[in-house]
């Protein structure tokens, strides 16, 4: 897409895909983070960590789109947690009411020891 | 105002009275350092004996009093922080030049205009509040923190004009500061609280063992008294019009750096701090002047806020104001008792290098901490960059910069002055062309995203807005900008500021928007873009302070308020 600086890559550690997102998630760009968690469950992973680190902020586009991906991968038996929320990332979840519609871990260390 | 978790006794807190009165030992103990100055003053007027201990005892009283004015909360008079006063060198040069064209009547005679010229000052502050925006203000506090590093170094390495360093002065001064620092890092409790006493005592106690503490050499010939009234003798008042300019910049120099020091209490207290508040400062400024009249009339130099005291409110966690008026009380009752006075007197240099180098830290690293807060574009970079350098060029060739005119030197000769000067016009100058009303437009059927964070990213640094409240105002456009969908026409962004209030004003095709309040539930966002929609809309009218829609024509216009 022309108009998206965000970033999606993806790498295995253990049993667990790591999605790393960098950039802004919004409604000209949600629908690459959709397809690629789909893909990731269609592909068979169960245990899906997506990386916010990188994140500088996400719309009610993308707080949609990752609510679709989790319900996506209950329906697969798999899971999907997301980690390392920035201040300002995680204040935007807290403003929404959705802090307690995902599950999430503080580091990408700590969600990897949840999932071992 | 919010309390930072990590402060043991915040400013309207009364520490028991054992940790009170410690804490204003401990405080009396770092400001002793900065007798130095009346010392210096007074041997240069050939004062010695027990009418230069008169004068050490007399600057106590001053700076007790100077110390009570300061730290007070009222209405016109004090800033209410823990702020206490000292001695400093901005009213060294024009002290001395008055010295020497007239005697120590026209030192102190001056010094009482001096504090006139401040606290006539204090009530006009408001109106100068565009000259000390917050990123200047933390680039005033980094510079104190800097300058007082600098002095630290040089009393720790025993560097006296071309001598080099001197092997005792360093060991003192190393154990002295590696126990301050020991305690204050490794320790909790008491031993933390009071790690700038324990370090300047086992300094004492180096000191004594390695031969630099000479007590001798301050006790008069004649012997010490228990309690005595310091001589009044060598008082007298002179005015002279020649000198008048010196101390009226060295006035101003005082003022703007009790402003920094101030402005750093306040946010030493406050976790939601944003800028200076400026009845506060102006309490301050004028405690400060009253405090330098009264220096004068008791025969002393001028005194100003201690920025190393504030420093060691940092360290400590004790920023509590009672502290302020204990030790103004303390060091009142210890100017009549000669044995204070002689122990102060005579406090080896490294023992004042290693409590300067210690304060420092914390000093400068909160000026730091105030200008990276700040989104600063290629204006105030350069404000801020040229500035530190001048600052530190003052300090390195102070040689050179004491060949000014002597009505500039407190200005060149002070690396704090020059560089608060510097950052101060530099940024009255680099206003020129800096917008306060901006706008852009998206045309029919564009959605750049991008265009829209760049424009507002690059005017918040322009307008050196705090990072957070310009990145809740880029989320929001955004956000909005979704609400709306696809758009017929064009779209207009209008963005204002103030250092109160940043607002947004977007303007769009069709009536009034219509923004709902509910919040949906996690399963309604996902059962349809209705409930995607609802989302977007609580999710911008949580982010804005404020937000209101109105039709304009057949247009609509959407106004998100941030509190700046």
């Amino acid at each position: 897409m022309a108009n998206s600086p965000l970033r999606i890559g993806h790498s295995h550690s253990g049993q667990v895909c790591i999605v790393s997102l960098d950039g802004r998630i919004d409604s000209t760009n949600s629908s690459e983070v959709l397809t690629q968690l789909n893909d990731l469950l269609a592909s068979g992973e169960k245990h899906i960590l997506v990386d916010f680190s990188a994140v500088l902020y996400l719309t009610s586009a993308a707080f949609r789109v990752l609510l679709v991906a989790t319900d996506e991968a209950q329906r697969r038996a798999a899971s999907i947690a997301l980690c390392s929320l920035a201040e300002r990332v995680r204040e935007l979840f807290e403003m929404g009411g959705l802090l307690e519609a995902f599950t999430i871990h503080g580091s990408r260390e700590e969600a990897l020891a949840q999932f071992g | 105002m919010v309390r930072p978790p990590e402060l043991l006794y915040a400013v309207d807190e009364t520490p028991p009275a054992a940790v009170l009165v410690v804490s204003a030992i401990q405080h009396i103990a770092v400001i002793a350092i900065t007798l130095i100055f009346p010392l210096i003053i007074a041997r240069e007027a050939g004062l010695s004996g027990a009418r230069l201990l008169d004068m050490v005892s007399l600057s106590m009283l001053a700076v007790g009093a100077a110390t009570l004015f300061l730290c007070i909360r009222s209405r016109f008079v004090g800033c209410g922080y823990l702020v206490p006063a000292s001695y400093t060198a901005i009213f060294m040069g024009p002290s001395q030049y008055a010295l020497q064209l007239g005697g120590l009547g026209l030192v102190f005679g001056m010094t009482v205009v001096a504090g006139l010229v401040q606290v006539a000052v204090a009530p006009v502050l408001h109106r100068l509040r565009a000259l000390l925006p917050s990123e200047i203000a933390g680039l005033v506090i980094a510079i104190v923190g800097l300058s007082i590093a600098s002095l630290g170094l040089r009393y720790s390495l025993g560097i006296t004009g071309g001598g080099g360093i001197q092997p005792a002065n360093l060991a003192v001064a190393g154990i002295s500061l590696a126990t301050m620092v020991a305690l204050n890092v490794w320790t909790r409790g008491y031993a933390r609280m009071f790690c700038a006493l324990i370090g300047l005592i086992v300094g004492y106690a180096a000191s004594a063992a390695f031969g630099v503490l000479d007590m001798s050499a301050a006790i008069p010939g004649e012997g010490l008294a228990m309690l005595h009234l310091p001589d009044f003798g060598h008082i007298g008042y002179q005015f002279d019009a020649l000198v008048l300019a010196p101390f009226v910049v060295a006035a101003l120099a005082s003022t703007l750096r009790v402003m920094g020091d101030v402005t750093n209490a306040q946010r030493l207290n406050d976790k939601e701090w944003v800028r200076p508040e400026f009845r506060s400062l102006a309490g301050g400024a004028a405690g400060n002047g009253l405090g330098t009249v009264v220096c004068g009339l008791l025969g002393c130099l001028g005194s100003n806020s201690y920025s190393s005291c504030v420093g060691l409110s940092a360290a400590t966690g004790i920023t509590s104001r009672s502290v302020g008026y204990a030790l103004g009380v303390g060091l009142i009752v210890l100017a009549f008792v000669p044995a204070a006075a002689v122990l102060f007197a005579a406090m080896p240099a490294p023992v004042m290098g290693a409590s300067l180098f210690f304060t420092s830290a914390f000093v400068f690293t909160s000026g730091i901490q105030m200008i990276t807060a700040r989104m600063l574009d290629a204006r105030k970079t350069l404000i801020i960059g040229f500035s530190f350098a001048m600052a530190v060029m003052a300090d390195i060739h102070h040689d050179v910069f004491m060949t000014a005119p002597v009505v500039l030197q407190p200005v060149f000769g002070n690396s704090l002055v020059l560089g608060t000067v510097c950052a101060i016009t530099l940024n009255l100058i680099m206003r020129i062309g800096v917008r306060q009303h901006v706008g852009m437009e998206i045309g029919p059927g564009q959605d750049d995203r991008s265009a829209v964070e760049q424009f507002l990213t690059e005017q918040g640094a322009r307008w050196a807005a705090r990072r957070d409240i310009m990145n809740r105002a880029v989320f929001g456009v955004v956000q909005l900008l979704e609400v709306l969908g696809a758009q017929s026409g064009k779209v207009e962004i209008e963005a204002s500021f103030d250092e109160f209030n940043l607002d947004v004003r977007v303007r769009h095709p069709g009536g009034a928007l219509v923004i709902p309040e509910k919040r949906p539930t996690p399963r309604e966002i996902v059962a349809s873009e209705e409930g995607e929609r609802l989302l977007a809309c609580y999710l911008l009218r949580r982010s804005a302070d404020r937000i209101a829609c109105r039709a304009l024509g057949d247009r609509g216009e959407v106004h998100l308020h941030y509190d700046h």
